[in-house]
């Protein structure tokens, strides 16, 4: 049995009388790299942020690196890199001067921080703007942005909120061959995209939410197990989602309601 | 082949911008909270038709009393009135809209004339100008029910005088929103407005010193603001009054030709719009500078090598934003402008007559006091310009105590440098108080920002609004943030004269300073000891914070 990176117990958030996560149970190894799916409004984010300690739950609790985080958010947030829905860059910095804030924020000496910000910088493409206030770039360059200032202290887990979105070809490329290269290094990366073909290509092992509800959790190889019949390992993730989530006859939108269109 | 909707008609597409407008106001007030905002439209709206209703009354009477006494030629001044209102109000207005960007229209399939129209219409449904065509119609009664033969010349200049004044106001702020789609050029221009306000107060005692002096220079004006649209239309007025059709005739031409003139400016600003006209912000692709160069311009001599790194960081991120927002930035010139202000109206040390100034004793506890007011007001929403960057202290491993250490040591900074620059100014043009005096002062200033500190910072966490750099649109403090202000204010002030009275009271000079230092010396105490139950409170609230701040 592999070390636990992430692991939540009857995790729960409501908002009034909205359940939007309803009591669920992850575990993901260390050194996984794992994708969380879901439809839109299904939860995933809600989850993220509440692993991340940027939403606290109603009820359930969450251990990071077997730390609950409830009792030890510092020393659990010290271990975690996080790329929330919003980025949650300070827009009025330039990129170097945030990447210097967040290095100094997590605590690293100030030749270290200046040393990973270049790197990072470079190779995200970024190094050629150095007047450039964040709130002046592109939404791709942002996302780069934000993904370096996630990895500068070198974290053990990082949570990724569609982290490819917006990010052209070549950097995607190259990000996803660091990203490939932490996890050999033990790093635990949860990633949630609605590029099912990304997380088919890049993860391991999947979770899929339902209206809050965790509907499946396990490795590529176990979910298309799970499809009946010989085609089964054969199937595409989309085409394992589409059977999870499943949309009946009844929900699934209906073309012939569009015929103006057509 | 999907089918092509019936293309609705101008008339009916002002409708639906006007109804557009009075959903995006009503669903504003939906949100969670906003009864206090819906209280203060309703008085707002209330407040805004008796000023109307109460002005038409003066243009009414200002207007039959020029008629019946022979003094027609003034009628133009109630003409600049109205128009000085109609073309300046919108800019003060601003920030009350509903937040509507009349350029997003473009994205529907408008030609350039249904634009164009929807544009002057959309700029007849502003308060002004609504405020400005009743009281043009409370001028026109006025006159007719004096000489009521004017009435048909009455109306043909009140209506050119509309549409040339919708027009220009249209023009005008066309050319602002181009002007103001850049970031920087938005900010200086703002901050700049602001002053330009404050400096206002220059005003009057620049009129008691050379107001006699400069009257001649003024007469030699005069003529000049003749040819203006405003003295046109009180000239055609007069004219038809005294029965002269040639001056009606030439005022008319002189509106129209004005008319014509803006139409045909905002017809090509428009144009230049619906053409797709360009206003994004966001920079084309630079040549790459060498990196090593650009690390170097952004190094920053260690300043805060006895702070922990993380409120060393948060107090650097300060002085950037301070320094980048310019708004922020030229304010820092209002106090000492203030002061300088107050100082005039009073005889200073250096003027002929001493006797008449106020007591420093006085003078500078109270100037000390009006600056505190002012210089703490941001303190109470100090996540205020953080947007979606709050989230950034979440994810960091860092207690919020840090956060708030980092923010409130900059308030510090940057209240002692004005306090300084205060005192110089005072020192130049009032004098220094006694001894025993300025000691109380300056222990109260001490006590009076730690005071508020720990109470600032809980309403930053309890009330947050949003507020975006230098945006004049939607810019409103929360209004519980400021009642908690105004509250703390009035108790510390309570306190500070209960203090001062004691002491006068005993007859003890230097009870004030002992007690205050005392005073000052527990709110420090209190400030150290809230930062912790602050950062418990911080985790508490984030949920509030976050959904506020990433709005």
């Amino acid at each position: 049995m592999p070390d636990i990176a992430i692991s939540t117990d009857k995790l729960t958030r409501r908002f009034g009388s909205l359940i939007a996560v309803d009591e669920i149970d992850l575990q993901v190894a260390a050194g996984q790299f794992f994708g969380f799916l879901g439809p839109n409004g299904a939860g995933k984010s809600t989850t993220i942020k509440m692993l991340t300690g940027l939403l606290a739950p109603t009820s359930g609790r969450t251990e990071l690196l077997g730390l609950d985080f409830a009792s030890h958010p510092v020393e659990v947030k010290r271990q975690i890199g996080v790329v929330p829905e919003g980025m949650g860059l300070l827009e009025r910095l330039t990129g170097t001067e945030y990447l210097h804030f967040v290095g100094r924020m997590y605590g690293l000496d100030r030749a270290t921080t200046r040393q990973r910000s270049e790197e990072l910088l470079d190779f995200m493409q970024l190094a050629d703007r150095p007047k450039t206030l964040i709130s002046d770039y592109s939404h791709g360059m942002q996302k780069k942005l934000a993904l370096a200032a996630a990895v500068i202290h070198g974290p053990r887990v990082l949570f990724l909120d569609e982290p490819f979105e917006g990010v052209d070809a070549l950097a995607a490329g190259a990000l996803k061959a660091l990203l490939g290269r932490m996890t050999g290094r033990g790093v635990t990366i949860f990633l949630t995209s609605h590029v099912l073909e990304i997380v088919e290509r890049l993860c391991s092992h999947v979770a899929i939410i339902h209206k809050g509800r965790l509907v499946a959790q396990g490795s590529l190889e176990e979910l298309r197990a799970g499809i009946a019949g010989e085609e089964g390992s054969k199937t595409t993730l989309e085409q394992i989602f589409l059977s999870i989530v499943g949309q009946s006859g009844a929900e699934r939108p209906q073309l012939e309601e569009l015929s103006w269109l057509m | 082949m999907a089918d092509v909707a019936r293309f609705p008609g101008i008339a009916e597409q002002i409708r639906l911008v006007a109804a557009l407008r009075w959903r995006l106001l009503r669903n504003s007030l939906r949100r969670k909270n906003n009864l206090l905002d819906l209280i203060g439209l309703i008085c707002a709206g209330f407040f805004g038709a008796l000023f109307v209703l109460g002005v038409s009354f003066g243009f009414y009477y200002g207007a039959s009393r020029f008629t019946s006494t022979a003094r027609a030629g003034w009628i133009a001044l109630l003409f600049w009135g109205i128009f000085l209102f109609w073309q300046l109000s919108p800019i003060f207005l601003a920030g009350f809209g509903a937040g509507f960007e009349f350029r997003n229209l473009l994205r529907f399939p408008l030609s350039l004339r249904a634009f164009y129209l929807i544009g002057l219409a959309y700029g007849l449904a502003d308060f002004a100008a609504i405020a400005s065509v009743c009281w043009l119609a409370a001028m026109t009664l006025g006159v007719a029910a004096t000489t009521p033969k004017v009435l048909p010349a009455m109306l043909v200049i009140v209506a050119l005088f509309v549409l040339m004044n919708v027009t220009l106001e249209r023009l005008v702020s066309s050319w602002l929103e181009r002007l103001l789609a850049r970031r920087r050029t938005r900010e200086l221009f703002f901050a700049l407005f602001v002053l330009s306000m404050v400096s206002l107060q220059f005003i009057a005692p620049a009129v008691d010193r050379y107001g006699n002096a400069a009257r001649p220079w003024l007469f030699l004006l005069l003529p000049y603001l003749s040819p203006l649209p405003a003295s046109l239309a009180g000239r055609a007025v007069s004219a038809a009054i005294g029965g002269n059709l040639g001056g009606v005739l030439a005022g008319a031409a002189g509106l129209t030709f004005y008319m014509f003139l803006f139409s045909g400016l905002l017809w090509r600003r428009f144009a230049a719009q619906v053409r797709g006209e360009e206003l994004s912000e966001t920079p084309a692709p630079v040549q790459a500078i060498a990196r090593r160069k650009s690390i170097e311009q952004t190094e920053q001599p260690e300043m805060f090598r006895i702070l922990s790194p993380q409120v060393a960081a948060v107090l650097r991120k300060e002085f950037r934003y301070l320094a980048r927002n310019a708004f922020a930035f030229l304010m820092l010139l209002v106090p000492p402008l203030l002061v300088l202000v107050f100082t005039w109206q009073f005889p200073g040390r250096n003027t002929a007559a001493p006797d008449q100034g106020i007591s420093p004793a006085f003078f500078f506890p109270g100037m000390m006091a009006y600056l505190i007011l002012f210089l703490m007001a941001p303190s109470y929403n100090c996540f205020a310009y953080e947007g979606r960057g709050i989230q950034s202290y979440y994810m960091a491993p860092v207690r919020f105590r840090a956060v708030f250490l980092g923010k409130n040591l900059m308030l510090i900074a940057v209240l002692a440098l004005e306090i300084a620059l205060c005192v110089l100014v005072l020192v130049f043009r009032v004098g220094l108080p006694s001894a025993p005096i300025f000691v109380s002062t300056l222990a109260a200033i001490v006590f009076a920002v730690t005071g508020q500190l720990s109470i600032a910072n809980w309403s930053s966490l309890s009330f947050p609004r949003k507020l975006e750099f230098g945006q004049m649109r939607g810019q409103r403090q929360s209004g519980m943030a400021v009642l908690t202000a105004f509250g703390v204010q009035i108790v510390l002030g309570s306190i500070t004269a209960l203090i001062l009275f004691t002491g006068r009271w005993t007859g003890n000079p230097w009870f004030p300073a002992e007690a205050f230092a005392g005073l000052a010396a527990a709110a420090l105490g209190g400030y150290f000891a809230s930062l912790d139950a602050l950062s418990q409170l911080a985790e508490k609230k984030k949920e509030t914070l976050i959904e506020a701040l990433c709005r």
